[in-house]
């Protein structure tokens, strides 16, 4: 019996064990396994390119397009780049990343190099070889002249206003670091996805500071835009800039180290620096480097570790409620108003046909962020203050109500037109003809669509985090950057977003079903 | 009860209707026939406002819709005509989305501000008339075209109209249920009700009607008895339409 039993054990077992491999497998694909398997200094050599990721949003004086005509990519991290390609006879090439994506792309082999302001920190040196500073830099405040705050050291103190200090951060920087190490009864941190936002919010007085390295600070105190700001208090902290490359990249380390220290000592980098006005003393020390923070990669961490989950589960969740609120209030909104669009734009008169033709046309046929990013950072200049949290949810309801009014539109469309004429010779009004028999019809066509819709905006409230709100997706990358566990969380968040959306999806066949079986009931 | 004077309907340049005058008195049956195209229907749907019209004049019991006025005068004179006349289509046009019952209860409830048992009271009342009472809970797609055809009967007699207007009733439907929906109509026009019939069904038009009017080209040519007009038509337009549907 035993030995009859076995054969089919063993096979059973061994396709599980095929199958556990192929899983692990798939799951290092989607997680930080690199895709470039070659050298990356031969590649560098041999392509005769050393590509750098950089993000030019909000980049000055680090990474930006100059005003002259043509513009051109200039900071002094560009021709820093270029001196270091120049030294290693190879041409620097700049390839575009949102800031706080840049290390996934690093690991994903798109680029050779990351140099952006990248702060010497252990949780990247964790999984990234940094290179030696080419930077030291400091923290400074920036407020408004008649702003409360006159330097960093008044964040231990209450605000005179009553209520936190909110200062403003770039999310995941050296900056927002030490703003969170105040107490958070007495500071509020605003994340930003760019520094300029920031500055932006600062203006128009919605917040009491920003918290900036300092070249950014220092450049964009000049700029015209930024006149009305200050740089309050003396600079604080320290830190370095390095760049990073992948783990096992040892060799293009140490050639990039070799570059930096030839740069470094001829003086280059000094007269780079003072072009762009953020040369100081505090800068000395890059030469006498001598490798410290040069600590060897310790062990690899398992590839899959609950205990992340464990401990910041919580906050994924309180995340996930900002997304279901923004979408529950938002949605409605947008049903409504898109129905009453849709009505207007078939049964109203010819001018309104067209004004709400050209609303329709010119809300979906520009992007969601830029919406927003009008309500929240251009509206002010005008004197008209939203909250994050109003700006967000309409922002979401004059987007999503675009797309409703067309799905209604269509709709209304489907309906013959013998149903207005019977509705009209029983003597109803047009109105009532439209509320009891024409919009009832409708609606239970659109059900689908609009649900389709909803699920959609669930995933579109990411964009939120323009708004400082920090939602599931922003939560998602703040903790990744931070903490790490691309695929723990992602696959955390993944289920998050499905156990928001499926229900929806039940919801909607729900409803088609019993309005369906409604209709079977007298047969 | 129904006095059409002069109406003029152009759609562009095309005039529909050339000047169309004929009357219809109280209890009276009235028959409208003509070749496709002659505009019958165009007629019916001017009578009960659902379509305006550039001259003439439409009195409905004492309220009348002038083409020359005003939209707003037009509407509200043409929504006070809709209350009472009742129209029932060629399509049915049901409401897909109520039940029978509530087919025939949403005027007197929402229009009439009917008391909802007494509205269901007279719509099962109604039902029961055209043969229907035992399926008041179906939804319309369920139903034949005739059933259908029949629930849309007792929607319009639902709003107690002073008069319905037929517009080709039974054209898509076939013989048997034709005959149902007409027995029904008939039984109607026994029981004093102004009726305005436009029809293809000739055998129909002279059992039932008192009055026939042909119409051709946008003009009424010819009006009389039913006997008159199928025994003894003078115009040469009416001879080719009876001899067309093999009626004459």
């Amino acid at each position: 019996m035993e030995e009859k039993a076995e054969p089919s054990s063993s096979r059973s077992s061994l396709s599980r064990r095929q199958a556990f491999v192929l899983l692990i497998s798939l799951l290092s694909l989607l997680g930080s396994a690199s895709f470039a398997c070659a050298d990356a200094l031969d590649d560098v050599r041999k392509t005769g390119r050393l590509v750098y990721g950089s993000d030019e949003e909000g980049g000055a004086p680090y990474i930006y397009l100059n005003r002259t005509a043509p513009p051109k990519l200039v900071g002094f991290e560009v021709e820093l780049m270029e001196r270091i390609g120049r030294s290693m006879n190879v041409k620097a090439v700049f390839s575009q990343g949102l800031w706080e994506n840049l290390l996934p792309v690093l690991d994903r082999g798109e680029v050779h190099v990351v140099a952006n302001g990248y702060e010497l920190t252990e949780r990247r040196v964790r999984d990234f070889l940094p290179t030696r500073p080419y930077y030291v830099y400091q923290l400074q405040l920036m407020t408004r002249p008649d702003g409360l705050a006159r330097s960093i050291a008044d964040f231990n103190l209450p605000r005179p206003g009553g209520g936190p200090w909110q200062v403003g951060v770039l999310g995941n920087s050296a900056a927002d670091t030490y703003a969170q190490r105040f107490d958070p009864r007495l500071v509020r941190v605003v994340r930003f996805d760019g520094a300029t936002n920031a500055m932006m919010k600062v203006r128009s007085g919605q917040i009491d500071a920003t918290l900036q390295d300092l070249p950014a600070a220092r450049h964009y105190v000049l700029q015209p835009e930024f006149r009305e700001l200050r740089l309050a208090g003396p600079p604080e902290g320290c830190g370095y800039y390095v760049m990073y490359v992948r783990k096992g990249e040892e060799r293009l380390r140490d050639a990039l180290d070799e570059a930096i220290g030839l740069v470094i000592r001829s003086g280059e980098l000094k007269s780079v620096l003072e072009k762009y006005h953020v040369w100081n003393e505090a800068q000395a020390v890059l030469e006498g480097w001598a490798g410290a923070g040069r600590s060897e990669p310790k062990g690899n961490r398992p590839w899959f570790d609950l205990r992340l989950l464990r401990d910041f589960f919580p906050i994924l969740l309180s995340s996930a409620v900002t997304t279901l609120i923004l979408s529950f209030a938002s949605m409605p909104l947008a049903i409504v108003a898109g129905l009453g669009i849709a009505i207007g734009r078939r049964y109203g008169p010819r001018w309104l046909r067209g004004l709400l033709g050209t609303y329709v046309e010119m809300i979906r046929g520009t992007p969601l962020m830029l919406q927003l990013f009008v309500l929240f950072y251009v509206l002010p200049e005008l004197g008209i203050l939203l909250s994050p949290w109003v700006a967000g949810v309409a922002g979401l309801a004059i987007n999503y109500s675009a797309y409703e009014a067309e799905i209604y539109r269509a709709g209304l469309q489907a309906i013959p037109g013998g149903q207005m004429e019977a509705a009209l010779a029983l003597g109803m009004s047009r109105r009532m003809a439209l509320r009891r028999v024409i919009v009832p019809q409708a609606v239970r066509i659109v059900i689908p669509p609009v649900t389709s819709d909803f699920i959609a905006l669930f995933k579109d409230t990411s964009v939120c985090s323009v708004l400082t709100l920090t939602e599931l997706t922003k939560r998602y990358s703040i903790l990744s950057n931070s903490v790490g566990g691309v695929v723990e969380f992602g696959l955390a968040t993944a289920l998050l977003y499905l156990a928001m959306s499926l229900p929806l999806s039940w919801f909607s066949r729900w409803t088609e079903r019993r309005l369906d079986a409604e209709g079977e009931k007298g047969a | 009860m129904i006095r059409i004077q002069g109406l003029v309907k152009r759609h562009g340049s095309l005039e529909v209707l050339k000047g169309v005058s004929l009357n219809v008195a109280k209890g009276e049956v009235a028959a409208i026939i003509g070749a496709s195209g002659s505009g019958k229907s165009t007629l019916m749907r001017c009578v009960n406002g659902l379509e305006t019209f550039e001259a003439g004049s439409v009195v409905v019991d004492g309220v009348k819709i002038d083409g020359s006025a005003s939209l707003a005068d037009r509407q509200s004179a043409a929504s006070r005509v809709c209350r009472q006349v009742g129209m029932v289509f060629q399509a049915y046009h049901l409401f897909p989305h109520r039940s029978v019952l509530q087919n025939v209860t949403e005027g007197p409830i929402h229009v009439l501000k009917m008391p909802r048992e007494a509205a269901e009271a007279r719509a099962i009342k109604l039902l029961d008339r055209v043969g229907l009472a035992d399926r008041i809970d179906a939804r319309p797609r369920h139903l034949s075209g005739g059933q259908q055809q029949r629930v849309a009967i007792a929607r319009a007699l639902a709003m107690e109209p002073q008069a319905i207007l037929f517009d080709e009733p039974t054209s898509a439907l076939d013989p048997r249920m034709t005959a149902e929906v007409l027995a029904v109509i008939a039984d109607l026009a026994r029981d004093g009700l102004t009726i305005v019939v436009v029809t293809h069904a000739m055998r129909f038009a002279r059992n039932v009607a008192q009055t026939v009017h042909v119409l051709d080209h946008g003009v009424v040519i010819e009006s009389g008895a039913p006997g008159q007009i199928f025994d003894a038509p003078r115009e040469p337009a009416t001879r080719r339409l009876l001899a067309e549907s093999g009626a004459a």
